[in-house]
């Protein structure tokens, strides 16, 4: 195998230049996840067969001279709620198996795959997305690649633990309050969760109609902008998809920070950070030459709402399910969708109404600043089956606990470039920082991002093996 | 809130949704229930105007970009 960096910007490149085939590619990403999955468990399914003729498709194109397109050759996989053509969407259930297979791919999966992207299989993840750990009763757990004993995050923790482990260079999730920016977090890899309404939805399993977002993950900066640039598609279709063009963040990732205001989140963040989450924070403020701390408004009463909004949704999709066969769910989950579908609708509607006043509090502190900082997650990898943490002298349920920092963000929409940092004190392994834009702003979180990376800040490592 | 006026409300408006709930599930429901509870209390003591409305995202069809005369608007 010719030695290609782990980063879709140079596979796509050396591609087009013939360097490479894509069924190079496809071959060892295939061979990477043979070798190393039955440690990690990232992935539920392989689509060798499809991924061959994909990438032997981009090969022919090249050999007839015709255009590529921006991900031409790269191998990357889909949170296992993704519609794959022919396979049925288990969205990490034990339920949905008695569903039909799939008679088209997502329109995500669509855009990838006319932007030449080989699509190498299906990933796992909590069931239903209820839940920041992927320790998933019917596949089992999946495992960080960075210390096996511990979570990948979730709910999208095949989706950060298959970029880490070096399966594929980019890969797709969901994030409804932290799905897609815990994993990353937790696994050392770039995350993006984009503007609410940002990206089409349309073929993905549902979790949280109100607050669902889909987005990808990656081994570089570059291939996490070149991936989301290709991902946009303005959809008429899906009722969430608010975008009406396509706003690539690829020209102006390198024009660096100068002139944007960079504050990082004080109060409820500094708060539920453990001190090596601070520090990654701190690191990334230095390097982007911030110092002012923000107050994020109302961010505990938005994780209350984000909290009885997706109980309430989640409960009520699955509330047929729940009556007939509750025993087939996750145990770890099933409880919390029977209380949320119990819910009085006063909590739901309050919470609604709320979410509409806070939003216009958000924006109004955009008006101030153009990029927020704060760490992802509270701590780095909890070990698998961690029911209680201590944070700051509170005891907190462990699991919950994943999402602190990443709920208030999601609900009010605003786009987030989850950036790989590693401190000191946590063996080695990585907490993420998120860069936090205004809504439609991701070029903003791209640009500071690129900042980091190029100060060596943030980074994805390799695997000790 | 009071653990015992949770199971009553949980045993209730789960027969009224025709959802079977064996007691140990129930019992775990009930604790579930009384954390998003505290959750509430949080919100519901957040002050709301008559006029703040739902963050809905219903819409009855998408805005016209032709006006009815066929012209761009």
């Amino acid at each position: 195998m010719k030695t290609i960096a782990f980063d879709a910007s140079a596979m796509a490149a050396a591609v087009a230049a013939g360097k490479v085939s894509a069924r190079e590619l496809v071959d060892a990403s295939l061979a990477c996840i043979a070798a190393t999955d039955g440690r990690v468990n990232a992935f539920t399914e392989t689509t060798r067969d499809r991924a061959r003729a994909e990438a032997d498709a981009v090969d022919a194109r090249r050999a007839r001279g015709e255009a590529l397109g921006p991900l031409a050759g790269v191998p990357y996989a889909v949170k296992n709620l993704f519609d794959i053509e022919g396979l049925t969407t288990l969205a990490g259930s034990k339920v949905n198996r008695g569903l039909p297979a799939a008679s088209a791919d997502a329109v995500l999966v669509t855009q990838m795959k006319a932007a030449g992207a080989v699509l190498v299989g299906a990933l796992n993840m909590d069931e239903y997305a209820y839940g920041f750990t992927t320790e998933n009763t019917h596949y089992g757990p999946c495992r960080n690649p960075h210390d096996l004993t511990r979570i990948a995050g979730g709910s999208s923790g095949g989706s950060g633990a298959a970029v880490a482990a070096g399966q594929a260079p980019v890969t797709l999730g969901s994030d409804t309050n932290g799905s897609i920016r815990v994993p990353s977090s937790l696994c050392g890899v770039w995350g993006l969760k984009p503007t609410f309404g940002r990206l089409s939805r349309r073929g993905s399993y549902p979790f949280v109609h109100s607050i669902d977002h889909l987005g990808p993950l990656a081994s570089s900066l570059a291939g996490l902008a070149l991936a989301y640039d290709a991902l946009q598609q303005p959809d008429p279709l899906d009722p969430g998809c608010h975008a009406l063009r396509v706003q690539p963040v690829l020209p102006s990732l390198g024009n660096g920070v100068e002139g944007l205001r960079i504050g990082v989140l004080g109060g409820y963040f500094h708060d539920n950070a453990a001190p090596e989450a601070r520090e990654v924070a701190a690191l990334a403020a230095a390097t982007l030459g911030a110092s002012s701390e923000v107050q994020w408004p109302d961010a505990s009463l938005a994780r209350a709402a984000a909290f009885i909004i997706t109980a309430s949704e989640g409960g009520s999709l699955h509330l047929d399910d729940l009556r007939t066969r509750a025993d087939d769910f996750e145990p770890l989950s099933v409880d919390r969708f029977i209380a949320g579908a119990l819910q009085p609708v006063d909590w739901y509607l309050r919470a609604q109404r709320f979410r509409r006043v806070y939003r216009d509090k958000v924006n109004a502190l955009f008006q101030d600043w153009d990029v927020l900082l704060t760490p992802a997650t509270p701590v780095s990898a909890p070990v698998i089956g961690t029911e209680w943490l201590q944070l700051n002298g509170t005891r907190q349920p462990c699991r919950a606990a994943m999402g602190l920092l990443t709920q208030p963000i999601s609900f009010a929409g605003c786009p987030v470039v989850a950036a790989p940092l590693w401190p000191a004190g946590t063996g080695g392994m990585p907490i993420g920082v998120q860069i936090i834009a205004a809504p439609w702003r991701e070029d903003l979180a791209f640009r500071a991002a690129q900042v980091l990376g190029e100060a060596g800040v943030a980074h994805v490592k390799p695997v000790k093996r | 809130m009071d653990e015992a006026k949770i199971a009553a409300y949980v045993g209730s408006t789960a027969a009224v949704l025709g959802l079977p709930l064996p007691p140990e599930r129930a019992a775990r429901v009930v604790a579930h229930l009384q954390r998003t509870a505290a959750l509430a209390a949080l919100l519901d003591a957040a002050p709301l105007a008559p006029h703040d409305e739902l963050a809905e995202i219903y819409s009855p069809a998408a805005f016209p970009s032709i006006d009815d005369k066929g012209s761009l608007l």
